[in-house]
């Protein structure tokens, strides 16, 4: 009895841990957010479940999760802070490797099983004394399509995504099965 | 306590508490359509049901290209976030997942289950049905600006 108290013990030190002391994030209004203040290092989830492990964490080609320092749980990382269909991998590489907090919402929902996936929002390497917000992408974007200068926003402007819609219409159906629905959508 | 019980316990430990170790993966075929996760999970976009197939088409394609990551939801509802496909790790906003986006495949790889959640790495598709749920005849467009209205 001794001993699996023991393992108890040292086996799940997270199931007491409350995330959210600490934390700033700010409430995105979903229904299954929780805020989240914790120390993780980053990880590169291919190389950390298969063995395949470029030195660079794939160099901005992959997609990049935190080893959540207290009970080395791998959180993985779905969005950044920006409200524009971005996600969090650019913001997350130049700590490849290294050990950072990150303050942001994580999602938990027991009714579909799902937990340990992370909207990221701010991020320092640990003994860091300033965060850095998770607004990365768009930065990125401009900075690899300096033409584009236009007002809309970066998801009305990308070619490849425009290339996307002007092949296969806004639904992905076809031309002319684009053409019918969005009529009567509008009608 | 004696020093073989000792060892007994720091070596469970380590087992129980050190998931980190790469694991072998499980070979899998399965059926299922590639999805943008954080508008599914996050309940942002409304039900789950309205940011899969044709209504959602346009918005799956902004976060495939904006690096939101991609997961296959099997039709037994588990969901598979896409590292690699067809050779490819380029999934932070890559080509292939995003010529892929709301496309129901039949995809063969590997499976790795960590921390409540499965990861995929696709090694090929087998089949492309492309897009087999038509929710724009119930949902319309998911949101509804990512389908501009036509000037007149």
């Amino acid at each position: 009895m001794k001993v699996l108290f023991a393992l108890a013990l040292v086996a799940t030190p997270a199931l007491s841990q409350d995330f959210s002391v600490g934390s700033q994030a700010e409430s995105w209004n979903l229904y299954a957010e929780s805020p989240a203040l914790f120390e993780a290092k980053v990880v590169d989830p291919l190389c950390d479940l298969t063995g395949d492990c470029p030195a660079d964490c794939g160099a901005g080609n992959r997609q990049l999760a935190l080893l959540r320092a207290v009970d080395q749980v791998l959180v993985y990382a779905l969005k950044n802070g920006q409200p524009v269909f971005t996600g969090s991998a650019n913001d997350l590489l130049p700590y490849c490797g290294k050990v950072v907090e990150v303050d942001g919402l994580v999602l938990i929902d027991p009714d579909i099983g799902l937990k340990n996936v992370f909207l990221i929002q701010k991020i320092r390497e640990k003994g860091a004394a300033d965060w850095v917000k998770a607004n990365r992408w768009t930065k990125d974007w401009k900075a690899a399509n300096p033409t584009l200068t236009g007002k809309d926003p970066w998801f009305r402007q990308d070619p490849r995504v425009k290339a996307e819609i002007a092949k296969n219409g806004y639904f992905g159906l076809g031309l002319e099965i684009d053409a019918a629905a969005i009529k009567a959508l509008f009608q | 306590m004696p020093r073989p019980a000792l060892r007994w316990i720091a070596a469970a430990a380590v087992l129980f508490a050190s998931p980190a170790l790469a694991a072998e993966g499980e070979r899998i075929t399965v059926k299922g359509e590639l999805i943008d996760t954080w508008c599914y999970y996050s309940g942002v976009m409304g039900s789950p049901e309205s940011t899969l197939g044709s209504a959602h088409h346009t918005c799956a394609l902004w976060c495939s290209a904006g690096g939101v990551p991609v997961g296959l939801l099997a039709e037994d509802g588990q969901v598979y976030m896409v590292l690699k496909i067809e050779g490819s790790d380029d999934v932070n906003g890559g080509d292939t997942l995003l010529t892929l986006a709301s496309d129901t495949i039949t995809a063969d790889g590997l499976v790795y289950r960590r921390d409540g959640l499965n990861y995929i790495v696709v090694e090929k598709v087998v089949s492309n049905e492309g897009i087999t749920k038509l929710t724009h005849e119930e949902y319309g467009a998911v949101p509804d600006f990512s389908v501009p209205e036509p000037k007149k």
